[in-house]
């Protein structure tokens, strides 16, 4: 079996070799004003090295979901800064994020949000298409992917056409195939009943192992707290703890 | 190298955004189906507009030009503003000489024009007594054509041809004599003739059956006294000669003691309201634009409303800014592509069916001028395709707004139900 690990070339920046993948500065964000302000999250200070398993957990409302938004680069923080490979996300241009996102950030959202009109086929090969890699390097890796996330014999089927948990291995792909530094993944097993949600677990983990790719969770699901290799917890918008495991 | 593998990235990258647009246009069908049946309707009625116009236009000239009034004429300077029957053109040998030697004259009708009274044995009226050659009239104008009872202009002594209603008027029928009494040239003396009425005809124009009447050109000038003509009407080679001022044929009729006009200058009313009427095609289409515009900014923003989420995530994973605003242009140009395929094929229709059967307007005045035969729908094909691009055009354009917006998304805030 071909794995993404042997295609995976090396990247040419020195960021590729860096441990440190994301580390938060002092970071804040907050909405509305006045009578109405919520701080969604308040002076968060995270560093989190290549190849971990972390879960974000906390409960509804504690900010999970905000600072996986800050940390992919989807949403601008009220203050402070975040650095991705060591580059400040916040000093790019709405270009240069979408192509820092394109290359270097996975993300998984908890209701897999697949494009209705492309295939399963073709919503895994989506960034690889923005990237401009050829089409023999796509068929190679959308035909490797897709054997690992188990999904051989479905590539021409719609997202409609698949079930749920299909439908989360078609973004997990898709997250992965474009071989991107992290994985940020909302509440990825949320909607899927616990059997589809180990099995893909089971995935993200070998993954994780085999190849040394960091994987940011936010979730709730103790199946995930289970297999973490570190959980942040986050209450009304603050870090409370931070346990790593062995 | 570099850029070989930036244009490789651009093309791969517009591939599936092209691709994204042409399967996300089919997403809602029926509402796709209603926006492309409205923008193909509104093309269609441009397209209709348009041609009736042409139609329209053509059908006037032709009548004005055909029926009676040449496509110009020749009068001695000042007869127009006058009506002064003193002014005619006295050496008509040589004016008919130069007409003869005239490539863009095809035909010439000369002809006497005095206001008189005739009077039946029943009744009295005013009408316009024209004096013309029968058989030169015939080429010219409609006259010969327009006859509904008795002969033509034979060129016997005597004989009149009168409008039906003026008939009517007069209360006389084939045969009956009449009394015209006009006033000479040189001096203003009665002169009276009787006639018998030999024919009568029916332009269909009001004011001409009301009040006009033919006799032989050589009775006229008698009665008149005078020795040469008050107007020469011309029949061209084709209708497009009379707007060309660059034509020979101007510059020799138009002299110290003569004066050429082209039907435009003769009836400037009838060229004023057919300038008017390709305005009118105009306005008919910005307002079509408009509301197409307006049908396809809201079918849109329909569309990207429904679809925020999905743009999230596709700003979310790479797509940039620009590609998305691309991507909705896309799907304006696509759906603007089926409505003009699909409008250009019905209007084809409808045209071709408005072309060949014509619109029945008969009897339909409009400045003065009786519509007698129907409107025949001309299509022009630079018409079509310039209208066809415009609304093209259009569309995309009506995409730039929700482009735009689309395009300005933030990923956290669009997909807010999601992440």
């Amino acid at each position: 079996m071909t794995t993404l690990a042997q295609n995976k070339k090396p990247k040419n920046d020195d960021s590729a070799n860096s441990a440190t993948v994301i580390e938060t500065k002092a970071l804040c964000r907050h909405f509305g004003q006045g009578d109405t302000l919520v701080k969604a999250l308040t002076n968060a200070n995270l560093t989190i090295e290549r190849g971990e398993f972390t879960a974000i957990i906390g409960p509804s409302g504690s900010g999970k979901s905000t600072l996986l938004q800050l940390i992919g680069g989807l949403d601008s923080p009220t203050s402070g800064d975040v650095l991705l490979d060591n580059r400040h996300i916040s000093q790019m241009t709405g270009s240069e994020l979408s192509d820092f996102r394109r290359d270097h950030i996975g993300f998984i959202f908890q209701a897999y949000n697949l494009i209705p009109v492309l295939s399963a086929k073709e919503n895994i090969e989506y960034i690889m298409l923005l990237q401009g890699i050829s089409a023999h390097e796509r068929a190679k890796r959308v035909t490797t992917i897709m054997h690992a996330v188990g999904l051989e014999g479905l590539e021409d089927r719609r997202p409609a056409e698949l079930s749920g948990g299909q439908q989360q291995r078609v973004a997990v792909a898709r997250a992965m195939v474009s071989e991107p530094s992290i994985i940020l993944a909302d509440e990825p097993t949320a909607n899927l009943d616990s059997k589809t949600g180990i099995e893909l677990l089971d995935m993200m983990k070998t993954l994780n192992e085999q190849q040394n790719m960091t994987f940011v969770f936010s979730t709730h699901d103790p199946k995930i707290m289970e297999r973490a290799k570190r959980i942040i917890r986050l209450v009304d918008g603050c870090v409370v703890d931070d346990e790593r495991r062995n | 190298m570099t850029n070989n593998n930036a244009s490789h990235n651009e093309n791969t990258a517009t591939a599936i955004v092209t691709r994204l647009a042409k399967r996300s246009i089919f997403r809602n069908t029926r509402r796709t189906l209603l926006t492309v049946l409205l923008i193909s309707c509104s093309l269609v009625a441009i397209l209709f507009t348009d041609a009736f116009v042409r139609g329209m236009v053509s059908t006037m000239v032709k009548i004005s030009t055909q029926t009676f009034l040449g496509e110009a004429q020749i009068h001695h300077q000042g007869f127009r503003a006058t009506n002064d029957i003193d002014l005619y053109i006295e050496n008509t040998r040589n004016v008919y000489a130069k007409i003869a030697d005239t490539e863009t004259i095809k035909a010439y009708a000369p002809r006497v024009i005095s206001g008189a009274m005739t009077s039946s044995s029943d009744n009295v009226a005013s009408a316009i007594i024209y004096g013309v050659d029968g058989h030169k009239e015939a080429k010219v104008s409609k006259l010969k054509q327009a006859m509904v009872e008795g002969d033509y202009l034979s060129g016997k002594e005597s004989e009149i041809l009168l409008g039906q209603r003026l008939a009517e008027l007069l209360e006389v029928s084939l045969g009956d004599r009449l009394v015209v009494t006009v006033s000479q040239a040189h001096g203003g003396d009665l002169s009276q003739a009787l006639f018998r009425v030999s024919g009568l005809f029916s332009f269909n124009e009001r004011n001409m059956d009301n009040g006009m009447a033919f006799i032989n050109l050589s009775q006229a000038q008698q009665l008149l006294n005078i020795s040469g003509v008050h107007e020469i009407a011309l029949r061209l080679q084709n209708l497009q000669q009379a707007d060309d001022k660059s034509l020979p044929l101007w510059q020799t009729f138009n002299t110290e003691t003569l004066e050429t006009l082209s039907w435009q200058e003769l009836v400037p009313q009838l060229s004023s309201m057919l300038a008017m009427t390709e305005y009118s095609t105009l306005v008919v289409s910005i307002i079509l634009y408009v509301l197409v515009c307006l049908g396809l900014i809201n079918t849109m923003f329909m569309s990207i409303f429904e679809r925020q989420t999905e743009f999230g995530i596709l700003l979310a994973i790479g797509t940039r800014p620009k590609q998305l605003f691309i991507q909705i242009l896309l799907e304006g140009f696509f759906i603007g592509l089926l409505s003009v395929t699909l409008g250009l094929l019905l209007a084809y229709i409808v045209c071709y069916w408005g072309a060949n059967v014509g619109i029945d307007y008969t009897d339909l005045e409009m400045t003065g001028m009786t519509l007698n035969e129907p409107i025949y729908l001309i299509v022009d094909i630079t018409s079509f395709i310039k209208m066809a691009l415009a609304t093209l055009l259009v569309t995309v354009l009506a995409c730039l707004y929700p482009a735009a917006h689309a395009a300005r998304l933030q990923p956290s805030f669009a997909m807010r139900k999601t992440l």
